[in-house]
C-alpha cells in the first residue's frame, strides 16, 4: 500500500493543478459516467428497489463529494499535481498489452520475452543485452513452472 | 469443551503430507513477497490463484493462508535489514528494527521479532478456536438489517485507517461501492452500465482490479520514485537474544498480542492498526521513552506481536461471518467461491474439516515461519540485493500469466491494464486504493442486505436503527466517523500516521 501519497508539497511540482481539484474533477467524471449509464434503468422505490437506484444515488452522492474536495482544494489550497511518469506507464502497460496481444497467437515462447523486453525499459537503468538474457531465462522458466509443473492450459508455441 | 477435539480433528487434517506441504510453500512464497518490498500479498494472491484450482479447498486456502502471514514475517526482515518496510504493516517496525540493526543487533531484531510473532500466531490460533464456535452462533442471529449495518462499520473503520484525509478515503468506499454495482442486477437480472461487454455482465473482476492497482499501478510508482535501499552490510549477528532481553520484551509481546488480536478482529482493515497502536503503547509506559527510534527492543517485540495476531484474527470475520475484512480477505473469498464453498456461518457445520484444518495449519505455519525466516536470512539478504531493473519485469509476466490463466481470457489482461492506469492516476491524485477495494468488495453483499432489509421493513429505513444490534453497529460506525473529522482528532491522526 501507498506510503508516498500525504499531503506535502513536492519539490517537483511546477504550477500544476491542485492536487484535490484534479481529485475531485476525477470523481465527478466518474459520476457523470455511472449517471448517464444509469439513466435508463428503473429506480423502483424503497420498497422494492430497482436495479437503477443503487448506481444512481452512490454515483451522485459521490459526484458531490469530489465537488465539495474541489471547493475545499480551491479555497484552502494544497499540494499540486506531479508530472506523470509518462515513461513507467507506456512501458509496463505496453508491455502487458503486448503479452495479450500476441499470448493466443504467438504462444508464450513469443509473448514472454516480448512482454518482459519491452516492459525492461521502462525503467532507466535499462540494460538491453541483460534485460534480454533474463526475459528468455525467465520465460523458459515460467514454461516449465505454469504449463509442465502447473498443467494450466496456456499456448506455448502458436497453435498448439 | 470440544475446542480441543475441534482442534484435533483440524490437525488431522492439516498433518497430511500433502497439506504440510503446501503450508510450507506458502509460507515460503509468502516471505519472498514479504521480503521484496513493492510485491504485495494482494498481488501474488491474485497471481497465484490459478495454481489453487488444481488443489482441494482445504489444501488451496491453506496456502493462501500461508502466503497471507508469512508476508507479515517477511515484511518484518526488509524491515530491519533495508530500512525500508517490505509490507505496510511493518512500517513501524522500520523505527526501532533498522537502529537495532545499526548497532550490530540485528540478529537480535529478527530474533525478537520472530519469537514475538510466534507467540501471537499461537494465542491467535487458540482464539480463532475459541471464538469461532461462540460467533458463529451470534451471527445466525444476524438479519440482513444487521449484516448491512456491520458492513457500514467496516467500511467507516477503512476510511477512519486510511492514510490521508478522511473525506478522500470515504469518496473512495464510494467509489468501490459504485464499481460493484456494474454487472447484471441480482433481482431483475437487467443489465447495469456493462456497456455491453460480455465480460461485465457479471460484473467487474476482483483479480484484474486488485492486480492493476496493487500490482502495476505500484510497479509503476516505485519506478517513479526509485528508493534508496540502505541494506545493512556488517554481520547480522546472532540470532538468539538473550536471557535478559527476552524479559525485557516478553511485556511488550503480551500487549502486542492483545492489542493486535483485538484490533484484528475489526471489520475494516483493523489489522493495520494494530502495530502502531502496540508502538504507541510501548513508548508511553517505557520509563524511558527517549530510547524508542534509537533501537528499543520493545518497539520491534511490540508491533510485531501485534502485527501477526492481527493478520490471524483477521480471518474471524470471514469465517464466522463472511465478511472479508480486507483485500487479501476478499481474495480468500474468491478462492472459496471457486471451489464452492460460500463463505459464513455455515462453513463451520457444512466444512468442519476445512474450518479447523486451516486454523490448525495457522498454527503449523507459525512454527515453519520460525524455522524458515530465521537460518534462510541469509539468502533473503541476498535475493534484497536484486535491483528493481530485473524485479518488475519478472513480477510483470508473472501477473500476466497468472491473470491470463484465472479465466484463459486475454480480455482480463487488458481489463488489468485498464485498472493499472486508473490506480496510477488514483495514486497521483492522493487517493488511497485500499478503501476503494474494501468498498468494492463489499458492494454486491451490501446491496443485497440492503434490498432485503428494506423488504422487510416495507420501504422503513428505520429498520437499521430500531433493531438494536445493527443500531449499535451504526451509532459506533457514526461516533468513529464524528470523532476522526473532528479538528483536534485529525491532526492526531495524522500524527500516528507520521510516527
Amino acid at each position: 500500500m501507498s506510503e508516498q501519497i500525504s499531503g506535502e508539497p513536492d519539490k517537483k511540482s511546477g504550477g500544476g493543478l491542485l492536487q484535490d481539484v484534479g481529485a475531485g474533477l476525477f470523481l465527478i467524471l466518474i459520476s457523470l459516467f455511472f449517471i448517464w449509464q444509469a439513466w435508463s434503468l428503473p429506480l423502483g422505490s424503497l420498497r422494492a428497489m430497482g436495479p437503477g437506484m443503487l448506481p444512481m444515488s452512490i454515483a451522485v452522492i459521490m459526484g458531490i463529494g469530489g465537488a465539495i474536495l474541489m471547493t475545499i482544494a480551491l479555497v484552502s489550497g494544497g499540494p499540486r499535481l506531479t508530472r506523470p511518469h509518462v515513461r513507467g506507464l507506456f512501458f509496463v502497460l505496453g508491455g502487458l498489452i503486448l503479452f495479450g496481444l500476441t499470448v493466443r497467437w504467438l504462444g508464450l515462447i513469443v509473448a514472454g520475452p516480448l512482454a518482459m523486453i519491452f516492459g525492461s525499459f521502462a525503467s532507466e537503468e535499462v540494460r538491453p543485452v541483460e534485460a534480454v538474457i533474463f526475459a528468455v531465462v525467465m520465460t523458459a522458466f515460467c514454461i516449465g513452472l505454469f504449463k509442465y509443473a502447473l498443467g494450466l492450459p496456456i499456448p506455448i508455441v502458436a497453435f498448439m | 469443551m470440544d475446542i480441543f477435539s475441534n482442534l484435533a480433528m483440524g490437525f488431522g487434517v492439516a498433518f497430511t503430507l500433502q497439506n504440510i506441504f503446501l503450508c510450507f510453500l506458502g509460507c515460503m512464497i509468502g516471505t519472498l513477497v514479504g521480503v521484496l518490498p513493492g510485491v504485495g500479498p494482494v498481488a501474488t494472491i491474485a497471481m497465484l490463484l490459478p495454481i489453487t484450482f488444481g488443489l482441494d479447498p482445504t489444501g488451496a486456502l491453506i496456502m493462501l493462508a500461508g502466503i497471507y502471514y508469512g508476508a507479515q514475517y517477511g515484511g518484518s526482515t526488509t524491515a530491519i535489514l533495508v530500512n525500508i518496510p517490505g509490507e505496510a504493516t511493518a512500517v513501524v517496525t522500520v523505527l526501532d528494527g533498522h537502529q537495532m540493526a545499526k548497532q550490530g543487533r540485528a540478529g537480535v531484531a529478527l530474533g525478537i521479532s520472530a519469537i514475538g510473532s510466534f507467540f501471537a500466531g499461537c494465542v491467535a490460533t487458540l482464539f480463532i478456536a475459541a471464538m469461532g464456535a461462540p460467533l458463529t452462533k451470534f451471527a445466525q442471529l444476524f438479519g440482513p438489517a444487521e449484516y448491512f449495518s456491520l458492513m457500514v462499520m467496516g467500511l467507516v473503520f477503512s476510511t477512519v485507517l486510511a492514510r490521508g484525509s478522511i473525506l478522500k478515503a470515504l469518496l473512495m468506499v464510494f467509489l468501490g461501492l459504485l464499481l460493484a454495482t456494474v454487472g447484471t442486477d441480482l433481482e431483475t437480472g437487467q443489465e447495469r452500465v456493462t456497456l455491453g461487454i460480455q465480460q461485465l455482465s457479471d460484473g467487474i473482476d476482483f483479480a484484474p482490479l486488485a492486480m492493476g492497482i496493487f500490482g502495476f499501478a505500484e510497479i509503476i510508482r516505485n519506478l517513479e520514485e526509485p528508493e534508496a535501499r540502505d541494506v545493512v552490510r556488517g554481520k547480522i549477528g546472532k540470532l538468539l537474544p538473550s536471557l535478559a532481553e527476552i524479559r525485557q520484551s516478553f511485556p511488550s509481546i503480551l500487549r502486542g498480542t492483545a492489542i493486535g488480536g483485538i484490533l484484528g478482529i475489526l471489520p475494516g482493515n483493523g489489522a493495520v492498526l494494530g502495530p502502531f497502536a502496540s508502538y504507541a503503547v510501548e513508548k508511553k509506559i517505557a520509563k524511558d521513552p527517549s530510547r524508542f527510534g534509537k533501537g528499543a527492543i520493545e518497539g520491534v517485540a511490540g508491533p510485531e506481536s501485534a502485527n501477526n495476531a492481527g493478520a490471524q484474527t483477521a480471518f474471524i470475520p470471514l469465517l464466522t461471518l463472511g465478511i472479508p475484512p480486507n483485500a487479501v480477505m476478499a481474495l480468500m473469498v474468491g478462492a472459496m467461491t471457486i471451489h464452492g464453498i460460500i463463505p459464513g456461518p455455515q462453513v463451520m457445520t457444512k466444512n468442519p474439516e476445512l474450518f479447523w484444518g486451516m486454523i490448525a495449519s495457522m498454527w503449523i505455519g507459525n512454527a515453519m515461519l520460525v524455522i524458515i525466516n530465521l537460518p534462510l536470512v541469509g539468502m533473503w539478504v541476498k535475493l534484497l540485493k536484486v535491483p528493481y531493473r530485473l524485479m518488475f519485469p519478472a513480477i510483470l509476466i508473472f501477473c500476466a500469466i497468472g491473470i491470463y490463466s484465472i479465466n484463459n481470457s486475454v480480455e482480463d489482461v487488458y481489463f488489468t491494464a485498464f485498472f493499472a492506469l486508473v490506480g496510477y492516476i488514483m495514486i497521483k491524485l492522493g487517493y488511497e486504493p485500499a478503501p476503494m477495494l474494501l468498498g468494492f468488495v463489499l458492494g454486491k453483499l451490501m446491496e443485497e442486505k440492503l434490498r432485503q432489509a428494506l423488504i422487510l421493513s416495507r420501504g422503513s429505513f428505520t429498520t437499521f436503527v430500531e433493531r438494536p444490534v445493527s443500531g449499535t453497529l451504526l451509532a459506533v460506525a457514526l461516533i468513529m466517523l464524528v470523532i476522526a473529522f473532528l479538528p483536534a482528532m485529525n491532526k492526531k491522526r495524522e500524527q500516528a500516521f507520521q510516527e
